[in-house]
């Protein structure tokens, strides 16, 4: 390696870091004003045109306030945990591919690079719980285990299953397609310039949505700083500039995804290309490579607003309905995902079959799921834990016939005056 | 699972819609005809002076205490310009007191105070809210102007304006037993009800 690859290693490395604060900046604001609109809101229009500086105001209030340390925390891991999570949502940036062979650092195992450094974010949340010696920080920081944990499992197979397709572990090839030799034939396997795999694999597609979100801890999935439970989770004792490096990883840890998504499922900078007659075909363009990386750009911030919509749009699920959801229903499926490619490729069948058979699956497990889950239906845990409460004698309210627990107990003789 | 998706469309629809904020310093809504906001005193403009005569009955029901006012003769009642024979000679409401309760309002006999549609005093020292007479009748003769004011209480006019009502009322009141003489059970319930309101007025 000679000085010069590790000079232009270091300005792609910066280059990366400023962009992505930028981008950063700009989903901030982004979110707000989405969440604005659909609420029939102004959003923030003070601090610059529409408000456009106010990411900006918002960072310089973050880092000019006062951090505290508590006084009985782990001060080193308290101090190294935001870290942890941002980190790896900065490196996961280096493998992703604006153009044909166009990354900070273009890797033949991109596919297993990403699986691995977002599961680093894991440890820094709960880091960040234990560290703060608080109870909630520590509650979140379990939560922030188990739903990352079981949810990173769905990701992982559906990003096997992509690898399956493709025949390969770099991004490259999962993008503009890959040529293997099985025996004595060479087979081209299909790249997402013509058919993006969201078509191919949409039963995939809709697990990785879904998961992602999850991965992220946004709303509908956010039970790790749910409010209105543990306080912020994580972050409770956290303030100034370290807070502010948690909720940066946040929306890059959103910014990953939705470029995920869109190299994985959406083509990345090649789908839709433009018309040949407009600049060629020669994709080692520098026109066609400008285009293709702002096209991947555009694309990602539209499935960014449609996280930002998600958002908007749903209350936050249980923890218990959360994690049977990971492991009843997306786990199996992204599972029967991967059968489905292993055979499709196995024998030889043509792609169409893919979609043909996970489609009508995925619309009879989500009646499935709407049936068992919905409002009516009384998750497993709850059972239990009323099972389990009466046993040792506490007042368990009478949900059949709809009396408040004090009444019960008075009838049947047991325990005390309910209030 | 497959309802969830409704939600998406709720929430865009929501997004379609116009927005429903009004950015308060920038934009001003407009407030409505029956706003109440600060109290006012109101203008005369017949007899070019205020309605108020400084009785003191605001002052006195006020829960808060936020009034003063000072009566004088009415030197225009002597040149025979008006009926009023005492007039406000200084009147301070401390609006930083003032709860919009509106019995001011409810209790004054002359419609002399209104609720205007004032409201945006925001001062930053403690004392600037303290208005005096003229800023009073100023606030009050924008609210007169922009709701299109007229005094609702007929005893506020002078003794003959008076005499010419009641004569009127009274040729009414005349034709209409003359009408109910036809219609006796009418009649019988109506008289006592007149006369009663007449006396209020007169007591008034």
């Amino acid at each position: 390696m000679s000085f010069t690859d590790i000079l232009l290693a270091f300005a792609g490395i910066l280059g990366m870091f400023i962009a992505l604060s930028v981008g950063v900046l700009s989903l901030t604001w982004l979110e707000r004003k989405t969440l604005a609109r659909i609420q029939q809101r102004a959003g923030p229009s003070v601090v610059g045109p529409h408000g456009l500086l106010q990411p900006v105001a918002d960072a310089i209030k973050l880092t000019t306030k006062e951090d505290i340390i508590p006084a009985y925390a782990d001060k080193l891991l308290f101090w190294m945990a935001p870290v942890f999570v941002a980190i790896p949502a900065f490196m996961i940036w280096l493998a992703i591919p604006f153009g044909d062979g166009i990354a900070v650092r273009v890797l033949d195992l991109g596919l297993l690079y990403l699986v691995a450094i977002s599961g680093i974010g894991v440890v820094g949340l709960l880091m960040g719980g234990w560290a703060s010696s608080s109870r909630y920080s520590m509650l979140g920081g379990l939560r922030a285990a188990a739903q990352l944990v079981s949810y990173e499992i769905p990701i992982v197979i559906v990003i096997l299953s992509i690898a399956a397709l493709v025949q390969s572990l770099s991004l490259d090839a999962v993008i503009s397609g890959n040529t293997i030799t099985v025996g004595d034939s060479i087979r081209d396997l299909p790249g997402q310039g013509t058919i993006p795999f969201a078509f191919i694999m949409p039963m995939g597609l809709v697990i990785f949505v879904i998961a992602g979100l999850a991965e992220l801890g946004r709303t509908p999935f956010d039970i790790h700083h749910a409010e209105s439970e543990v306080v912020g989770g994580p972050f409770v004792e956290y303030s100034g500039a370290h807070w502010a490096v948690f909720f940066l990883a946040e929306y890059l840890n959103t910014f990953v995804i939705s470029a995920l998504i869109v190299v994985l499922f959406f083509g990345g900078w090649s789908w839709p290309s433009p018309p040949e007659s407009l600049f060629g075909n020669d994709l080692s363009n520098t026109t066609t490579n400008v285009l293709g990386g702002v096209w991947f750009m555009l694309k990602t911030y539209f499935v960014a607003t449609l996280i930002f919509w998600v958002r908007a749009t749903y209350p936050r699920l249980r923890i218990d309905q959360l994690m049977s959801f990971a492991w009843k229903a997306l786990i199996p499926l992204s599972f029967g995902n991967l059968v489905l490619v292993a055979v499709v490729l196995f024998y030889d069948w043509p792609l169409w079959v893919m979609p043909a058979v996970s489609v009508p699956v995925l619309i009879f497990v989500a009646t499935f799921v709407q049936r068992t889950r919905g409002a009516r239906g009384r998750p497993q845990t709850v059972r239990i834990l009323r099972r389990s409460a009466g046993e040792i004698g506490l007042p368990v309210p009478d949900l059949a016939n709809r009396t408040p627990a004090g009444v019960i107990n008075q009838v049947s003789g047991e325990g005390q005056a309910g209030d | 699972m497959l309802n969830g998706l409704k939600g998406l469309g709720v929430t865009l629809r929501g997004a379609l819609r116009s927005k429903v904020t009004a950015e308060y310093p920038k934009e001003h809504l407009p407030v409505d005809k029956r706003f109440m906001g600060f109290p006012a005193l109101t203008w005369d403009a017949a007899r070019v002076e205020p309605y108020c005569t400084g009785c003191m009955v605001c002052v006195r029901y006020c829960p808060t205490q936020c009034m003063t006012a000072v009566m004088q003769d009415n030197p225009k009642f002597e040149e025979g310009v008006s009926h009023r024979k005492k007039i406000i000679e200084s009147f301070e409401i401390n609006l930083g007191r003032c709860i919009l309760c509106a019995i001011c309002v409810d209790v004054c006999n002359f419609d002399a105070i209104e609720m205007s549609h004032e409201h945006e005093r925001s001062e930053r020292l403690r004392d600037a809210n303290r208005v005096d007479l003229p800023t009073l009748l100023d606030m009050g003769q924008q609210y007169q102007d922009e709701v299109g004011w007229k005094q609702s209480k007929p005893n506020a006019a002078s003794p003959d304006e008076r005499a010419a009502a009641k004569a009127v009322a009274e040729a009414a009141k005349a034709a209409e037993e003359a009408e109910a003489e036809s219609e006796p059970p009418n009649a019988v319930e109506e008289t006592p009800d007149q006369s009663e309101d007449k006396e209020g007025e007169d007591a008034a």
